[in-house]
């Protein structure tokens, strides 16, 4: 870990984590500003969903989705959160050794005292390091957002944290996944594209998923994964599917160090 | 046409790659309709669901167990993908050549910057007409089994034409943000926040009656497919403020690469 490299990241990042921490901050206190007046409807939702047999509520995914709680109606807005936390992390990910090759900057780093795998230490933790700043503000605005809007209903302080603290894992795969497909390809011209195109097709193919019954694509979404309704209901991850998702995470972050020590990188001519 | 002809070129295999993701996309929802047509249980169940809970879904209106209903609900993730497609193409075909460092190349070629700027456009555009097309395409091919009926058919036009409307709509706007952003990774971060902005805004929109006028600011509601179907036409009103905003995002596009200072 290079202090130089890691501290160089972080700035270059600094703006455009504080642009995404005051969005997701504005997502989360906004909606949730709205949970008193939709509660009162929800609650007469429920009681109406509530006569029908349980099979068919389950085939839409009604029996999970409960929006007159403070829970219910908190993952509902988190799934947002999570979208958006997908597109930054994969951005992150694409632009992290990438950017230096788009911009021409690339030998110029190479060619300092220090090795390839240092760098990619120092950007990851810089990177990392980025993605908790804003996981904080996910944390800070949660819970202020709770506490002011809740009123009278009750809430478990337990799910909430466990959604919350599915963030960084959430984070680490996406950042994870970006890295190391941007060191499969040969070169990433813009990182855009590819961060919208690994953080939304995600999110599409979990909405998917949810509108009807099952299939079993969805198990490689991350969106799946963490999905907050089944937090909210089981009160705990779904272990299997935590694994598998750390396991991915695992072995792109071993696959990125290979690649990048081997990579050949184009010089400048 | 020189400049036309190489910017086809050189987003073909962008669209090639667009083109797959929505064809395994539709792929994997008829696949997933074969569950759910003429099942009477679930039509019993639909008809009974009180609206508030329908629109947090986005299903007013539509009998999942049809296809022209299936086909109502998928419609917001077509108009998704247009949107995401359309603005990228539109802001990285104008950006990309300050990012790639040929932008001085292109610009001392004997045509003037706005020349250059229609021929970009007009390529964004072949893509994402052919972008729909292929959606169309699929579409049809994958319904084949179900034989649909004209009334399908018809629906499925009106959606299409509106998912090409929500892609100019947001072509326009990529192409203004390429030519106006002083920086050339301003351009596809920027577009990124105003799909994520509108698309959160449609979704809001719908679930609270005191967010309705949210309808106005995000083109995913100008045409919302639980409208297309009831009326079976796009909304007049709703098709002037598209034409208005693409007309100014184009006049603006336009205006400002005539006279901006390149970063290079």
């Amino acid at each position: 870990m290079n202090a130089n490299i890691y501290r160089h990241e972080l700035l270059a990042r600094l703006k455009s984590v504080l642009i995404w921490s005051l969005a997701i901050a504005y997502l989360i206190l906004f909606n949730f500003s709205m949970f008193p007046v939709f509660a009162d409807q929800a609650a007469m939702m429920n009681e109406f969903l509530a006569r029908y047999p349980r099979e068919l509520r389950a085939a839409f995914g009604l029996d999970r989705m409960d929006l007159s709680t403070v829970s219910g109606f908190y993952s509902f807005i988190f799934f947002f959160v999570q979208l958006c936390l997908a597109i930054q992390a994969s951005n992150y990910g694409f632009g992290l050794v990438s950017v230096e090759e788009s911009e021409l900057t690339a030998d110029f780093l190479l060619s300092k005292p220090v090795s390839r795998s240092q760098v990619l230490t120092s950007k990851l933790l810089a990177a990392l390091t980025s993605l908790t700043i804003t996981n904080l503000v996910a944390w800070a605005c949660s819970f202020t957002a709770v506490l002011l809007f809740r009123g009278a209903r009750a809430y478990e302080p337990r799910t909430l944290l466990l959604l919350l603290g599915s963030i960084v894992i959430f984070q680490l795969f996406f950042l994870n996944v970006g890295l190391v497909i941007s060191l499969l390809v040969k070169r990433v011209r813009s990182v855009t594209p590819y961060g919208l195109g690994l953080g939304f097709g995600a999110y599409v193919l979990n909405a998917f998923s949810g509108i009807l019954g099952d299939v079993k694509l969805e198990l490689i979404t991350p969106f799946k994964h963490f999905d907050p309704t089944y937090i909210v209901q089981h009160a705990a991850y779904n272990t299997p599917l935590l694994l598998l998702n750390a396991a991915v995470t695992v072995i792109s972050l071993a696959a990125s160090y290979w690649l990048y020590i081997r990579r050949d990188i184009p010089a400048v001519s | 046409m020189n400049i036309f002809l190489r910017e086809l070129k050189a987003n073909l295999k962008s669209l090639l790659i667009w083109s797959a993701i929505i064809a395994v996309l539709i792929m994997m929802a008829v696949a997933k309709f074969s569950a759910f047509a003429g099942d009477p249980e679930t039509l019993k169940m639909l008809d009974s669901m009180p609206q508030v809970l329908l629109d947090a879904l986005s299903m007013r209106g539509f009998n999942l167990t049809t296809l022209s209903g299936f086909y109502g609900v998928m419609f917001i993730y077509f108009g998704l993908m247009g949107a995401i497609a359309a603005a990228m193409w539109g802001s990285d075909i104008i950006s990309k050549e300050e990012r790639d460092k040929t932008v001085e190349f292109s610009l001392v070629l004997p045509v003037s910057r706005s020349k250059v700027i229609t021929a970009k456009a007009l390529a964004a555009l072949v893509n994402s007409i052919a972008f729909v097309l292929i959606t169309w395409a699929v579409s049809l091919v994958m319904v084949r089994s179900y034989n649909p009926d004209p009334a399908f058919h018809a629906f499925l036009g009106l959606e299409m034409r509106a998912m090409f409307a929500i892609e100019l709509i947001f072509l326009a706007i990529g192409l203004l943000l390429g030519c106006a952003m002083k920086q050339y990774k301003r351009a596809g971060s920027t577009a990124v926040a105003i799909i994520l902005a509108t698309y959160f805004m449609s979704i809001m929109s719908g679930m609270q009656e005191k967010l309705d006028f949210l309808k106005y600011f995000t083109p995913f509601k100008y045409f919302d497919a639980g409208e297309l179907f009831r009326s079976g036409t796009m909304n007049g009103t709703y098709l002037l403020i598209s034409a208005a905003i693409i007309v100014i995002s184009l006049a603006a596009a336009y205006w400002i690469y005539n006279k901006r200072d390149l970063y290079i």
